[in-house]
């Protein structure tokens, strides 16, 4: 398997869940890939992954992570935003502090990466947001998260308008993935196992997302099969937001 | 009476259905001259709405209603066209005949009833011409899927007209509601056992904790058969109580 053979990629928050299978499916593929987290190398990451400690939400991490791209790689192929956190809060719960942290994250994170790599982005390059299909529709209780995910489907159009067509820039709208996110999501229910089969039910595929599932589009857009493919943001959720919310045969 | 629709003349296909109805009688309030196309009469019309027998899915019915119609309107202001069916199958149960039967009823009424109306519609200085789509028609209701289909058509067919008709003075906007208490929603809850703790629930998965009533549709359709929606063409307004602004409802 070489579909990436050649590429370098930078992929953050690869410590776990979405991040890390992308990390593995890109190695698989013949990527060079760097990868980054808030703590220490996990102690599983195959040894030819390069790891940074790195808060994506601080300038002078980003600034010494992208250093570190340019030493180890020179130029970059891919660029992976996929470190991401939630806060599960309506806006008058919201303090100062959650909004700092998350949109440090999710939004601020993500336009300093993309501000550092652009130019050190190959021609032909592919960024690849990791947005949420809460971006389009609420999920209840997680406002800025929803909102933090509309700014990365507008800035991802903005990056394809701007930086086409040396860099194609595209996003991916996960809908229910099972990692430690979901499972944090279902522990507040009053039951979470019926709350599983409820989601479940409501998912034309007759499945939850596993993170392999996100990283085969990512590794697709990735590739050079995608070559077209630039300023969208493909929603991979099972159906699920294909359907009405309000789904009688539940009732 | 606000009167926004003084002097303004109003043609609304589906006149006599649940949400059709309600515009006829919500015009007439605002002083416009009404009339209610559709099959048969069904109950009682205010005093301003006359009714006129009228199927979509007859061409040289709709080319002699609005020939006819000519001789005694001046201009027509607002066309709404609301007549609509479902059918509540999947393809695999749908028959030719019943998919041929609502995109006949849906689109093509649509299209045949804008079509001829369209000389009529051009003499107003302020012409508005109000379609009916669905929420349906960007996501999908479960065993709905011909009535799905025909909202989608609906939905590229109301953009395209504002395109073609918009430098002539004509706007054209579809409403996409969500569930409204009418006929065909008590059809679509059918004959399930409890059915008022099935309405209950229908209700508590709206933002706003309840389905609209016509009266909510019509408040819209005034508005954008009004003036004040001078500017508003080409889109498609959804109106729901929220129901399609959230993900998936999951019972957490």
């Amino acid at each position: 398997m070489s579909r990436l053979q050649g590429k370098t990629a930078l992929i953050t928050g690869g410590r776990q869940g979405i991040g890390r299978a992308i990390v593995d499916s890109f190695v698989a593929e013949g990527a060079r890939v760097m990868t980054c987290g808030r703590g220490p190398r996990p102690g599983d990451l195959p040894k030819a992954v390069l790891w940074e400690t790195t808060d994506v939400a601080d300038k002078a991490d980003v600034d010494a992570l992208t250093d570190r791209v340019v030493a180890e790689f020179g130029e970059l192929s891919i660029l992976v935003n996929n470190a991401g956190l939630q806060i599960e809060k309506t806006i008058v719960e919201t303090t100062d502090q959650d909004w700092e942290l998350l949109m440090g994250v999710n939004a601020r994170g993500v336009f300093m990466l993309c501000r550092d790599c652009i130019p050190i982005m190959a021609q032909g390059g592919s960024i690849i947001n990791i947005g949420s299909i809460s971006a389009s529709t609420a999920d209840p209780g997680m406002a800025i998260y929803n909102a933090s995910k509309a700014f990365v489907q507008g800035l991802t159009r903005s990056i394809a308008v701007d930086h086409g067509p040396a860099i194609r820039c595209n996003a991916i709208s996960p809908g229910w993935i099972m990692t430690g996110m979901a499972d944090a999501a279902f522990a507040v229910a009053k039951n979470p196992e019926a709350a599983k089969t409820d989601a479940l039910a409501r998912h034309p595929a007759g499945r939850f997302g596993e993170p392999r599932d996100i990283a085969k589009l990512a590794l697709w857009l990735a590739s050079d099969e995608a070559d077209f493919a630039t300023g969208q943001c493909y929603t991979l959720d099972g159906g699920m937001t294909a359907a009405s919310p309000l789904n009688p045969g539940l009732f | 009476m606000s009167g926004k629709l003084a002097g303004k003349t109003a043609f609304v296909t589906g006149g006599c259905g649940g949400i059709g109805r309600a515009i006829c009688e919500r015009f007439a309030r605002e002083g416009a001259q009404v009339i209610a196309a559709d099959l048969a009469p069904q109950g009682d019309l205010p005093d301003q709405v006359e009714f006129l027998a009228y199927d979509v899915t007859d061409e040289s019915g709709c080319q002699q209603t609005f020939a006819a119609l000519a001789e005694r309107w001046d201009k027509l202001d607002v066309l709404v066209n609301a007549a609509g069916i479902e059918i509540e199958k999947t393809i695999e149960d749908t028959t030719l005949e019943e998919w041929n039967r609502i995109f006949a009823i849906n689109v093509t009424g649509m299209f045949l009833t804008s079509k001829y109306a369209l000389p009529l519609v051009r003499k107003s200085d302020a012409a508005s011409i109000i379609n009916f789509g669905s929420y349906d028609g960007y996501m999908a209701d479960p065993g709905l899927a011909a009535y799905c289909a025909t909202t989608g058509a609906v939905h590229a067919l109301t953009r395209a007209m504002a395109c073609d008709h918009g430098p002539e003075g004509i706007r054209v906007n579809a409403i996409c509601p969500g569930y409204v208490n009418t006929p065909m929603l008590q059809s679509f809850f059918g004959d399930s056992g409890d059915i008022e703790s099935l309405k209950q629930a229908v209700r508590d998965v709206h933002p706003m904790r309840t389905y609209g009533e016509p009266d909510d549709i019509a408040n819209l359709v005034n508005w954008l058969a009004s003036d004040e929606a001078r500017y508003a063409s080409g889109q498609l307004w959804v109106l729901d109580g929220g129901l399609s602004a959230q993900v998936q409802q999951m019972k957490l």
